[in-house]
């Protein structure tokens, strides 16, 4: 039996999760917090542009709508919540944004309900790259490509840009950046924002590419945690990277006997532990914490 | 508004004559107590002893589950039932936060170890409750102690990050093994059909719902009195001076892998007891049961209650499972539990003493207060 139709499938699987685990890691670079509503947001998103797009809204004008709901939402959350916990350790800030996923997830479900079986439909579905003998849809590519420029565009924005230094400082160390008079509360809120977009963004591109279930693309952001261990959550590539294995691990498990078939959701977390039992925590940002 | 033309005098009289017997026999009992309450009130002090903390525990306990005993049947019942186990699992997660300041996020996956464990030892070998509910803490203990050891070289984000992990692939696993349920091979399973499912038995003394919630309090009691235990000697000690700073529990003496497995092994030995006790409620567990979102539902709840005493453990039990079962009752959609604990959570993070930390300074409070008034009342008395 040959591989290659597997790869293909893994990558398609891959642009996923490396989607979520690029913006999770990008907040992480910028301000310290891992935010566990990522994919609550990115499903506010979605599930408002499949709403306008269904009482004729054109598709363009919702997404901008839903994306700029997330938006929101972050924005709102890093300024409210998150300065009011930003001397704790990381373990409490990353929890709470627990807290706003679960009450945006109990908000849709409330809403939208669960379990119906929906799907936020492109345009770019129609069409189909030929790969290894299997049909890769345009829009598995584009979600590729958007991991690839958020990776590259947020990487690039913070080496080189005067906001992504105070980025850099602030997720290093709070208080000395406020010393040397990092403006620490406007910075941190920018990266929210930024945060809120690429989640919408990519909660877009999921309900597009899987399903539409509060649900599921609320906890989605655990396999995307899992691809981001494998990039030692600091580093951007790594993070890309870390989603196409993970991706790949699920597709290849599916190749072999149908019995390790059953368990490939855990591939992520399976790579994910041995990563971390191999290589340890490493010295990226709050390894040491 | 009462007229009172109508007042019947004669009444009012008679009811003053009695008040006055009852006055006086308070008087009498009072003087015969005071000197008794003297000499016990110089003997326990202002200070909380862990005689009058065990006091407390039993009492609040005590009288906590006896009016649900009383008063719940069918639904609330069974709710309780679970409840008690999920301040179990509560309990565990709680030490592992509060003495060493380690997040697990994979509580509820070893509740369900333990359950699996519990319900293989009793379909293969049909041992007595209590063997089967201790393998399912041993047991629990065991994988708790083997996902703790790569989790020593974690702290802090990545211990948690390593614990959801944990979480995850428990899921997994068990969604493709199921739990025993009687059939044959390791995993017991029977034909699709389900027909010849065999459930777990409870103990003898404790078949009826009531009996066996009160068997559920009880074996709760004994669990909360391990943990205080623990936290008053070698190890709690041990676990205190950790938490401070490893480098000087090392300096000090301390093992520290040692003392820290130790906290593992327990956090799962009382997350398997509650899934034994799971098991003996249903008679049989199901895999759906057992999703990664309820160990972070039970960290939540950790937060909720207060980590650093056992009140908060046994308040955040019952908070996780009474508001979804209010909400059941009240024909409410169950997601607004979510926004609840959300919601929740965000104002237990800025308080870290929880719901349970809160109740027991404002009891403490209370109790140094009452001791004080008393002695000052005691020592006016014996002045003249």
């Amino acid at each position: 039996m040959s591989l290659l139709p597997f790869v293909a499938s893994g990558i398609g699987l891959g642009a996923i999760y490396a989607l979520s685990s690029v913006g999770l890691v990008i907040l992480y670079r910028a301000s310290g917090t891992l935010n566990f509503a990522f994919g609550a947001f990115g499903a506010v998103s979605a599930f408002l542009a499949w709403q306008l797009t269904g009482s004729g809204v054109p598709l363009p004008i919702s997404c901008i709508v839903g994306i700029a709901a997330s938006a929101a939402i972050a924005y709102g959350y890093g300024r409210v919540f998150a300065p009011r916990l930003s001397h704790r350790d990381r373990v409490v800030r990353a929890v709470a944004t627990l807290g706003i996923a679960l009450v945006l997830l109990g908000g849709m479900a409330l809403y939208w309900g669960v379990g119906v079986p929906r799907r936020l439909v492109l345009p770019t579905d129609l069409n189909f790259v030929p790969l290894f003998g299997v049909r890769l849809s345009v829009t598995r590519l584009i979600a590729l490509g958007v991991a690839l420029a958020m990776a590259g565009g947020a990487g690039l924005a913070l080496s080189l840009t005067r906001i992504g230094l105070g980025m850099r400082a602030l997720a290093s160390d709070r208080h000395i950046s406020a010393a040397i008079g990092v403006r620490v509360v406007q910075i941190d809120s920018f990266a929210w924002l930024v945060n809120g977009i690429f989640a919408g963004i990519a909660g877009i591109l999921l309900a597009n590419l899987n399903r539409l279930d509060p649900g599921y693309l609320t906890f989605l952001v655990i396999p995307a945690i899992a691809a981001a261990i494998l990039g030692r959550l600091s580093s951007l590539p790594g993070a890309f990277i870390g989603g196409m294995v993970a991706g790949m691990i699920e597709a290849m498990l599916i190749a072999s006997s149908p019995e390790i078939a059953n368990l490939r959701s855990a591939g992520p977390y399976i790579a994910a532990l041995i990563f971390l039992m191999i290589f340890g925590a490493g010295q990226g940002v709050g390894a040491r914490e | 508004m009462i007229d009172l033309r109508n007042i019947d005098i004669g009444k009012i009289e008679l009811r003053k004559a009695a008040l006055i017997r009852l006055i006086d026999m308070a008087e009498a009992i009072r003087c015969f107590g005071t000197a008794a309450a003297a000499r016990l009130l110089s003997a326990a002090g202002t200070e909380i002893t862990p005689a009058i903390r065990a006091v407390a525990i039993v009492a609040v306990i005590g009288v906590v589950s006896a009016v649900i005993a009383l008063t719940c049947g069918g639904f609330w019942l069974s709710n309780f039932t679970q409840a008690y186990c999920m301040s179990l699992a509560i309990l565990g997660c709680a030490l592992l936060y509060g003495q060493l300041g380690l997040v697990s996020l994979c509580q509820w996956a070893l509740v369900g170890a333990g359950g699996w464990v519990s319900l293989r030892v009793y379909h293969s070998i049909h041992p007595p409750f209590f063997v089967t509910m201790l393998a399912g803490g041993v047991g629990a203990s065991l994988i708790g102690m083997f996902w703790g050891l790569p989790a020593l070289r974690m702290r802090g984000l990545y211990l948690a990050l390593v614990t959801l992990m944990l979480a995850g692939a428990f899921q997994t696993l068990v969604i493709v093994t199921s739990f025993p349920v009687g059939g044959p091979g390791f995993l017991g399973q029977v034909g699709a059909s389900g027909n010849d499912r065999i459930s777990m038995a409870r103990p003898i003394f404790a078949a009826s719902d009531t009996g066996y919630f009160l068997f559920v309090a009880a074996v709760t009691l004994l669990c909360i009195f391990l943990v205080e235990a623990h936290r008053r000697s070698k190890p709690g000690r041990a676990w205190a001076l950790i938490r401070k700073s490893e480098q000087m529990a090392i300096a000090a003496g301390v093992r520290i892998v040692f003392y820290k497995a130790w906290a593992f092994a327990l956090s799962g030995f009382l997350a398997g007891i509650a899934g034994a006790l799971l098991a003996g409620l249903f008679g049989q567990l199901d895999a759906s049961a057992f999703p990664t979102t309820n160990s972070i539902v039970i960290f939540i709840g950790t937060l909720l209650g207060g980590y650093e005493v056992w009140l908060g453990a046994f308040l955040g039990g019952v908070l996780t499972r009474f508001i979804p079962a209010l909400l059941i009752d009240l024909n409410v959609n169950t997601n607004v539990g979510f926004i609840i604990f959300g919601a929740a959570l965000l104002f237990a993070l800025r308080d870290p003493l929880g719901l349970g930390g809160q109740l027991s300074i404002l009891a403490e409070r209370f109790y140094k207060q009452l001791v004080g008034h008393l002695r000052e009342s005691l020592k006016a008395k014996a002045a003249p």
